[in-house]
């Protein structure tokens, strides 16, 4: 039994669990609360988002309001400390920020793309990334967008296929590499397997592979320092490390892959206070919890002289099931060190602990 | 149960899923096997329970499979949520508290209005870049080709129902088949050069809390940084986090990526910040010693350690440190030792060089016997507490110099280390001025300095007090006394009227008196050598502190501000009198002046310097201030020195600037003829000895300008330059790190500094020897002090008696032959003299000295009176004595002492630092020595020598 808990692993405790009315498609922490947001759809087929607050033991409703369509996804990245607005991507294609202390209104509001907004990020607020705030959705309409909140309308970066090229969903986008003013990068992960890494300060397209199967879920370890590792998860329960240091000429970048969850691996979150710990979420309901060791040497020179990247490895340090449904949402505390929420498909939202990370 | 029912099935074949012929599932089969990938697939075999149901060899199957290879992914079974049963009670208590701490943490937030609400999007970041351009598109799939051929697959997204029925194994097998040819499709796009990470975070309109949450983060990234080897990166974000707030642990975890950097200074800095703010930080302690170790400072990583070990007497690690370092002092001991007299000496001045080097060793064994404590306590942690008290007792009983426990509690950094050593050596004295010690140079020297050319002494009491000047220089000051005291009872039992020499008697005793903080002796001592010679510089500054350490501040401050009256120079009293005025205004309010006694007015005759005024003053001695017919003269012939010392300098100075260094030289020393206090004079000199490359001379000209005046920058600049040309580069370190902490801002000494940095790190090797050498110039300077002081009595008289014709050069040349005259005398008995031989013999490069204590010292003892003092200097000038001057005489005692001087200690050393011109020197030697071949030796003889000498 070689998952048996030895007295140093983390273990995972589900502190909280809270059953819902409606699907969950999405769960954030309100950063420097003890709150966070649901998001989803009703039966009806209207938006829902509830605000909770995590209360001795219990979760405690403190508000809940009701959009005219389905919400898909959310993130506060963009968004200052001070008001912590909520941009959120719907089933009807809006990117809508939110002052969820007067939610009537949205502050900002887009209709961004002609279908769902399958995926957000937002990077240069919560004082993380250097640079504007900015926020970026990638949609089943084939298009990444970034967008401005100073700027009404119109993003100010648009990554689509060309005319009659074959539009593929994108599943997934995330920030990355924004550690001064100008430097940026987006990643997205498309249905087929596709992950493209577009430079927003060169406004190219850096990099692309192929992963053979449909991505899930990209993130970056952190969107604010030059780019380290990349995570991207995918359709058939597989995701690849890579790492982001050393581009090769023609090989790119190193990674190594790693096959958990017996199913579709939907989600990957970084520890907010480390880097090299990760927790992927499961179609099965089960959660892993991975650790990344670096080489020896992380680049080395190929016969001829270029560098390339070495690929470390990653190690299981905890799994646990807890439901027999996709675990759709996954989100870390950025305040608290091993706090968790994550909403599944069985309309519940739960919270964990994760115990003992720092002695990983 | 499996094993029963295990033969039955063998006939059975293979199994359903993975063809296993049944036979191996069995315990004996899955025992032997090593194919993991075979044994998973029983495993699973097994599990599925397909050819029946078997928990014990499942289980026995999965211990093997553990066993061989424990990361196998067969291994990993769906597990629920850990729950309380899962923890220890206190466990639980702990997760659950620290979470509900975190609540009510976040909900007191939220109830105080730290964030301003504020209603515009985004308010209060007008620093942003401005808006991307908003043209940019950019076409996702640029390469066609690539794209087409990337779709072999089915690409279409699936059907959310079609993922029910998605085999997973089957597509993970196909993965693992194909996965590396991915990256190779993978394309490039050229990288730019990476931007700098900004080092600085703008905090404006941050409240405290989003500070401490940006200062963590920014730590966080440093440790992510660390923990990839990065530790350019983690230095960077460390910085950041400490430029938003500064925390110990920042630049804790700074100075250790610094470490790792081996950017030892910064690290040391580090450090220090971590112990300024938490003196007890064990890492920090621990870091400390570490880079203190790499910079060799082995005593001063030693004090960590023991530090660490006093906090932590478990700590395996400070142990195994303690040790290694212990080993290395030991290994270095002479380097080190001379190392540390080299800083200490250095500002100390003129601290008899003896006394510093027992404090070394004394350090140094009370370190090992601290250590030793230290590791006692570890074998018995509840004696812990007192074995430490009784260590540090142990220190303090050691000398009575060692640097008090206080100070240990605090040490400063290498640099400042030596700085603050002689002060808090002056507390543990009992003195309660620490600068007095330092500042003052007429303090500083031994007590004998004067008056050792002065032969009116009987020789029975002159032999009395040199060996109490000796005792004191070795820091016995109670075994001091005694010899004083006997060569006073003589004196004055003898009824000779010799006042000013029984006034130093007096005087040298006073000094013993107060180190051994008995007070009032000291001041009757005082007062009985004031009465002999009025107004007399050292009793009445050893009296004043003296008084100054009784409380007696009244007394004290008049005697202070008689002291500045006869020499306005003098630091200490400079000090001492403001920090007694302080005092007194404390203790009897504005008014405090009238309760003073009244302050002597000091004869002009007696005073010695008058900076402000610029004014020449001559040095006499108030020897003859009953004599107001030779005061008059005096006045005139002043008067008259005054203006032709003026002219005089401004000549040279004219000289400097046209270039003409060798003039000005000339000009400089006429000058000094007249008065040799003037210290821009010395320091002017220095610098033309400078520009003429000769350092030797530039470096006791500054060493005379700062034993006048001990904070004089341009000196300390000018010797630095010298010890730069002389190649001892540590010593020239040390003088610019003393320009830079009277004045930070010099850029040349900054420059500088670093240039003889490089030059030192480069020849590591040769650093033994040049600190060698340093350590025996101090000495040097110490001699050509008391020279000076004799040569201001002469020339004072002879400033008196005669119109200047006697030259002070004149008299420094004489006066080191009268003194190597006087010690040849006797056969050195010791090392310790035969050292302090050498060092006169070295400063005036004295050969025929040289010759004649080489004749009378006995070949065989050279190695032991040498010790480990063997340097290149000495060398040279042993080699050049035995030519010129022994070698006519008798040749078989030069090949004895060319044998002997072959064994003594660090005489490899030497040879290695010979050049080649100086290498003739020797093989010139040898050839002389066969020419005048001897019965005493043979040619064989001769040339066996001469292979030890590698010629």
């Amino acid at each position: 039994m070689a998952a048996a808990a030895g007295p140093e692993r983390p273990q995972v405790v589900a502190h909280v669990q809270q059953a819902l009315s409606y699907t969950l498609f999405d769960c954030k922490w309100v950063p420097r609360s003890a709150r966070l947001l649901c998001l989803g759809s009703a039966a009806r087929g209207t938006g829902v988002v509830q605000l909770y607050e995590l209360r001795a033991g219990r979760l405690e409703l403190l508000r809940e309001i009701e959009k005219a369509k389905p919400i898909k996804c959310g993130t506060f990245g963009a968004a200052s400390l001070q008001q912590r607005y909520l941009a959120t991507g719907d089933f009807g294609g809006s990117l809508n920020v939110w002052n969820l202390e007067a939610p009537e209104i949205p502050v900002y509001s887009v209709k961004g793309h002609k279908e769902i907004i399958n995926s957000i990020d937002g990077v240069g607020g919560l004082g993380i990334g250097e640079g504007a705030p900015e926020i970026v959705t990638g949609s089943r309409d084939g298009t990444v967008k970034v967008w401005d909140p100073r700027q009404k309308d119109t993003p100010v970066a648009n990554m689509e296929p060309v005319q009659g090229e074959s539009k593929r969903d994108c599943w997934t986008v995330a920030f990355g590499n924004a550690y001064t003013q100008e430097e940026r990068v987006v990643c997205a992960g498309y249905d087929n397997g596709d992950i493209k890494l577009f430079d927003l300060k060169t406004m190219s397209l850096r990099w692309e592979t192929n992963i053979k199967n449909g991505v899930c879920s990209v993130e970056f370890d952190r969107k604010d320092v030059n780019m380290n590792k990349l995570v991207a998860t995918s359709l058939e329960g597989k995701f690849h490390v890579f790492d982001m240091r050393t581009q090769h000429p023609t090989k790119g970048f190193a990674s190594v892959s790693e096959k958990a969850h017996k199913s579709t691996i939907w989600q990957v979150r970084h520890l907010p206070q480390n880097r090299d710990i990760f927790m992927t979420s499961g179609g099965a309901g089960s959660l892993h919890l991975w650790k990344y060791e670096y080489p020896a040497q992380r680049s080395k020179k190929d016969s001829e002289g270029a560098e390339m990247g070495v690929a470390g490895s990653v190690s299981l340090l905890q799994n646990v099931t807890l439901s027999t449904q996709p675990i759709s949402s996954l989100d870390w505390s950025p305040d608290k060190k091993g706090l968790c929420v994550c909403g599944a498909f069985d309309q519940t939202v739960r919270v964990l602990i994760v115990t003992k990370l720092n002695k990983v | 149960m499996g094993d029963e029912s295990v033969p039955s099935l063998l006939d059975q074949g293979t199994t359903k899923t993975y063809q296993i012929p049944i036979g191996h599932l069995d315990y004996k089969f899955i025992e032997k096997c090593t194919d993991v990938k075979h044994l998973e697939k029983i495993l699973r075999v097994l599990r599925s329970g397909e050819e029946g149901c078997y928990p014990d060899l499942t289980l026995f199957c999965e211990k093997r499979i553990e066993h061989l290879d424990p990361g196998s992914r067969a291994l990993r079974k769906d597990k629920p949520a850990a729950t309380a049963s899962d923890f220890t009670a206190e466990e639980w208590e702990t997760i659950n508290g620290e979470l509900m701490s975190w609540m009510t943490e976040m909900r007191e937030d939220d109830h105080k209005p730290q964030f301003l609400g504020t209603d515009t999007l985004l308010e209060g970041q007008d620093n942003l870049p401005p808006i991307r351009c908003s043209s940019s598109c950019l076409p996702a799939n640029q390469n066609e080709k690539l794209q087409n051929k990337q779709r072999y697959k089915k690409n279409i997204p699936r059907d959310y129902s079609e993922w029910d029925k998605f085999d997973v194994e089957k597509e993970c097998s196909k993965i693992d088949e194909g996965g590396e040819e991915n990256n190779s499709k993978s394309r490039f796009f050229n990288r730019p050069s990476l931007p700098l990470i900004e080092k600085k975070i703008d905090t404006t309109g941050m409240t405290k809390k989003e500070k401490v949450f940006i200062a963590t983060r920014e730590k966080e990234k440093g440790n992510e940084a660390f923990a990839s080897g990065d530790y350019m990166e983690a230095v960077t974000y460390y910085t950041r986090s400490i430029s938003v707030l500064p925390t110990a642990a920042a630049y804790n975890n700074k100075a250790q990526a610094e470490i790792k950097l081996q950017d030892w200074d910064s690290a040391l800095q580090d450090c220090e910040k971590v112990l300024d703010m938490e003196p007890n930080n064990v890492k920090a302690l621990m870091r400390r010693a570490t880079v203190n170790n790499q910079l060799k400072n082995y005593e001063t990583a030693i004090e960590d350690l023991n530090k660490v070990l006093c906090i932590e007497p478990e700590n395996a690690v400070a142990k195994k440190n303690l040790l290694e370092t212990e080993k290395k002092l030991k290994g270095l001991k002479p380097v080190s030792k001379t190392e540390g007299k080299g800083k200490r000496i250095l500002i100390e001045e003129i601290e008899d060089s003896e006394g510093s080097e027992e404090r070394g060793e004394n350090a140094e064994e009370c370190g090992r016997s601290s250590g030793d404590k230290g590791r006692r306590q570890a074998a018995g942690p509840a004696a812990m507490g007192s074995a430490q008290r009784k260590a540090q007792g142990a220190k303090a009983e050691g000398r009575e110099q060692r640097r008090d426990p206080a100070g240990t509690a605090d040490p400063k950094g290498t640099a400042e280390e030596g700085a603050q050593r002689p002060e808090q050596q002056g507390e543990a004295d009992g003195y309660s001025n620490g600068e007095g010690a330092r500042g003052s140079p007429a303090e500083q020297q031994p007590p004998g300095a004067h008056g050792d050319g002065s032969t009116s002494l009987p020789p029975a009491a002159a032999e009395l007090k040199r060996e109490g000047n000796e005792l004191f220089k070795g820091g016995q000051f109670g075994e001091a006394v005694l010899r004083y005291s006997e060569a006073i009872e003589h004196v004055v039992g003898l009824g000779e009227q010799i006042p000013d020499d029984l006034s130093i008697l007096y005087s040298n005793r006073a000094a013993c008196y107060l180190k051994e903080g008995n007070c009032s002796d000291c001041i009757q001592d005082c007062n009985r050598a004031l009465e002999l010679q009025a107004f007399s510089l050292k009793p009445l500054l050893r009296r004043a502190m003296a008084y100054e350490s009784m409380e007696r501040y009244r007394q004290a401050y008049v005697d202070y501000k008689t002291v500045l009256q006869i020499d306005s120079s003098i630091q200490a009293a400079n000090d001492s009198v403001n920090r007694i005025t302080k005092t007194l205004i404390d203790q009897d309010g504005s008014s405090w002046r009238e309760k003073l006694p009244p302050i002597p007015v000091v004869p002009v005759a007696a005073q010695q310097h008058r900076w402000d005024g610029g004014n020449f003053t001559s040095e006499v001695k108030p020897s003859n201030t009953t004599d107001t017919n030779g005061e008059e003269q005096l006045q005139m012939n002043r008067e008259k020195a005054e203006e032709e010392f003026k002219t005089l300098k401004n000549e040279g100075n004219d000289f400097v600037k046209n270039g003409k260094y060798e003039e000005a030289v000339n000009k400089y020393s006429e000058c000094m003829k007249l008065n040799d206090k003037e210290c821009t004079i010395y320091t002017n000199r220095a610098l033309c000895y400078l520009k003429l490359y000769k350092y030797e001379e530039a470096k006791q000209d500054c060493d005379h300008v700062l034993q006048i005046e001990d904070s004089n920058i341009k000196a300390f600049y000018r010797r630095a330059l010298a010890y730069k040309g002389l190649q001892n580069y540590q010593a020239s370190v040390d003088d610019l790190n003393k320009v830079l902490l009277i004045d930070p801002n010099i850029l040349e000494a900054k420059n500088e500094l670093e240039q003889v940095t490089q030059l030192l790190n480069l020849g590591s090797s040769a650093v033994t020897g040049s600190l060698q050498k340093q350590r025996k110039k101090i000495t040097i300077q110490e001699v050509t002090e008391s020279d000076e002081q004799e040569e201001g009595q002469f020339a004072a008289s002879e400033d008196v008696v005669t119109d200047d014709d006697t030259s002070k050069e004149e008299v420094q040349k004489s006066t080191p032959l009268k003194t190597s005259e006087k010690l040849t005398i006797s056969e050195p008995s010791n090392a310790y003299d035969f050292g302090q031989i050498i060092n006169v013999v070295n400063a005036n490069k004295d050969k025929v000295a040289c010759a004649d204590l080489l004749t009378i010292t006995d070949p065989k003892k050279l190695p032991v009176l040498l010790s480990n003092k063997l340097e290149v200097e000495t060398f040279l000038i042993f080699i050049q004595s035995l030519e010129y001057y022994v070698l006519g005489k008798d040749p078989s005692l030069v090949y004895q002492h060319l044998f002997y001087l072959s064994k003594a200690e660090r005489f490899k050393v030497v040879l290695g630092l010979l050049s080649k011109n100086e290498k003739e020197q020797v093989q010139q030697l040898f050839d002389l020595l066969a020419e005048n071949q001897n019965h005493q030796y043979s040619s064989e003889d001769l040339e066996s020598l001469k292979k030890v000498y590698e010629l």
